[in-house]
């Protein structure tokens, strides 16, 4: 067993609802005891170990996409803490953080910064990114210009050939054509045989069966089941099926 | 604690591009471009000139430190910080709600953001700053030793009114509401600082030394210092002493109110 890469010790989130304008500005100087707090994750414990590849199943508003906000740095828990070590590479919204006016190419950098990247290992990935994304000369034009088809490929070409630690993927991607998408899933396959973690968000069955060996069931903001995929999924079938007869 | 300071670590160049981006955005689909960066505040000049050369005829010329100064270059001086001061305000308290895509979807660090934006208005600043010294040679200002003051004067600017954006900011992408105040309260300000008339010299000894607060005074005044009343910066103490102080002060509560509210950001956008 290798040393966990993410860490969820307890973890609760909560978003505060402010009633109206005046309660928000309000909020700026004092505390309010009032407002409404809503409980995205409450006491979510878990760990993950280099090289897993994890499904996350669940209903809407179960807390799936707070879990992938606080593994990809966005936002920050209320309670507990989350560690995460290592780059993390997030296949959600592809064209999320990109500069319209930049180029592309200075859109891989800007990614790359972020990322904590150096400028020496970001023009070793330069190529292979200009390479998969396959927008040939338009990579040097500023990315306002590009098609959404365009945009997404780019999103999709930094982030899985970043060489991340962790790789976050949401299954409701798409990005463009078949043959792209295509190699896109090719991609994600090769991905996870390296030896990347991988959180995959999805409510299709067979897909997380496929790609996880390793599930976490959410419903309503807490873990409610954490082990092998085919346990889990049949707890969430169960529960399906109750809340249905119901 | 420094957490800003972390943020900035390997990201200076990064921050060059998003300035240089910046720019960009503003000034872009426009014929003539960058040029507004020149017409804009010439015209803001030319208005106030006019207002109080023209119109106001009492309003005369400037005499200060036993020099009589005309009353363009006097003003001129003034607005050279005065434009930078005021669109570093409000586009800095704006900054954070106009980049939210770096909040809301990536893991950024927030904190350059108000750099960036500052930086981008700097280099129309010493481009304006280059123009302003041609000007002043040309109505015989020659070059002295005091000049260099600007090379203290200018980055100080610069800090102070970016390290005011470390409340600023996160405050009004908080809420609207601040935001607005910001932008209404910069109109009046411009009156009550000594851009168009001189602060030091407004006949009542109280009133002087409480415009000595007002830390814009502090970067007007010392332009014009530099470049017009050949003085040094050390020279009025009492004036050195306070925008010390002030500094200080927005220091810590840019640090405090930064902190406070950077984790909240990504939830209240």
């Amino acid at each position: 067993m290798s040393e966990p890469i993410i860490v969820f010790d307890n973890v609760t989130k909560e978003y505060t609802l402010y009633k109206n304008d005046q309660e928000r500005f309000r909020a700026l100087f004092f505390k309010n005891k009032k407002a409404k707090i809503n409980k995205a994750l409450s006491g979510v414990s878990f760990a993950l170990d280099k090289g897993e590849a994890v499904g996350v199943i669940g209903d809407n508003g179960a807390g799936k996409s707070t879990l992938l906000k606080l593994i990809t740095g966005v936002a920050f828990p209320t309670e507990g803490s989350v560690t995460v070590k290592g780059k993390v590479a997030a296949l959600l919204e592809l064209t999320a953080g990109f500069s319209m006016q930049m180029t592309g190419r200075e859109n891989i950098y800007l990614k790359g910064y972020i990322l904590g990247l150096t400028d020496k290992e970001i023009k070793r990935l330069e190529e292979r990114i200009v390479e998969f994304a396959e927008l040939g000369d338009y990579i040097d034009q500023p990315v306002r210009t590009y098609s959404s088809g365009m945009k997404m490929r780019l999103g999709f070409a930094i982030n899985v050939n970043i060489e991340p630690d962790v790789l976050v993927i949401d299954e409701a991607l798409s990005v463009g054509d078949a043959t792209f998408k295509k190699k896109c899933k090719q991609k994600i396959a090769d991905t996870i045989k390296s030896g990347v973690t991988v959180l995959y968000v999805s409510h299709n069955a067979e897909s997380v069966r496929e790609l996880c060996t390793r599930a976490l069931y959410m419903k309503k903001g807490t873990l409610v089941f954490d082990g092998p995929t085919d346990e889990a999924l049949r707890i969430y079938q169960d529960d399906k099926a109750k809340k249905t007869k119901k | 604690m420094f957490s800003i300071f972390k943020e900035h670590k390997g990201f200076g160049k990064q921050i060059m591009l998003l300035a240089v981006n910046d720019l960009k955005k503003t000034y872009k689909g426009a014929a003539i471009g960058p040029l507004w960066a020149v017409i804009k505040p010439a015209f803001t000049l030319f208005v106030y000139w006019f207002a109080f050369s023209v119109g106001l005829k009492s309003a005369g010329d400037i005499s200060w430190a036993g020099q009589e100064f005309p009353r363009f270059v006097f003003m001129l001086v003034g607005f050279i910080p005065w434009f930078f001061i005021t669109d570093s305000i409000t586009l800095g308290a704006k900054s954070i709600r106009m980049n939210q895509q770096y909040v809301t979807k990536v893991s950024f660090p927030v904190s350059t953001i108000m750099t960036f934006t500052a930086l981008a208005r700097l280099f129309v600043h010493l481009f304006l700053s280059v123009i302003m010294y041609v000007i002043l040679l040309c109505y015989g200002y020659m070059p002295s030793v005091y000049n260099l003051q600007f090379f203290l004067y200018c980055p100080l600017m610069y800090m102070f009114f970016v390290m005011l954006t470390w409340s600023t900011a996160p405050m009004a992408a908080f809420s609207k509401d601040f935001e607005n105040m910001i932008v209404s309260i910069m109109s009046g300000i411009f009156w009550l600082t000594g851009v168009i008339y001189n602060s030091y010299d407004l006949g009542i000894p109280w009133l002087e030394k409480a415009m000595l607060l007002n830390p814009i005074n502090f970067f007007v005044n010392g332009y014009r210092n530099a470049f017009i009343y050949n003085t040094w910066f050390f020279e009025n103490k009492l004036e050195l002493i306070i925008f010390l102080a002030e500094f200080v002060l927005v220091f810590a509560l840019g640090i405090f109110n930064y902190n406070r509210l950077r984790k909240r950001l990504p939830d209240v956008l």
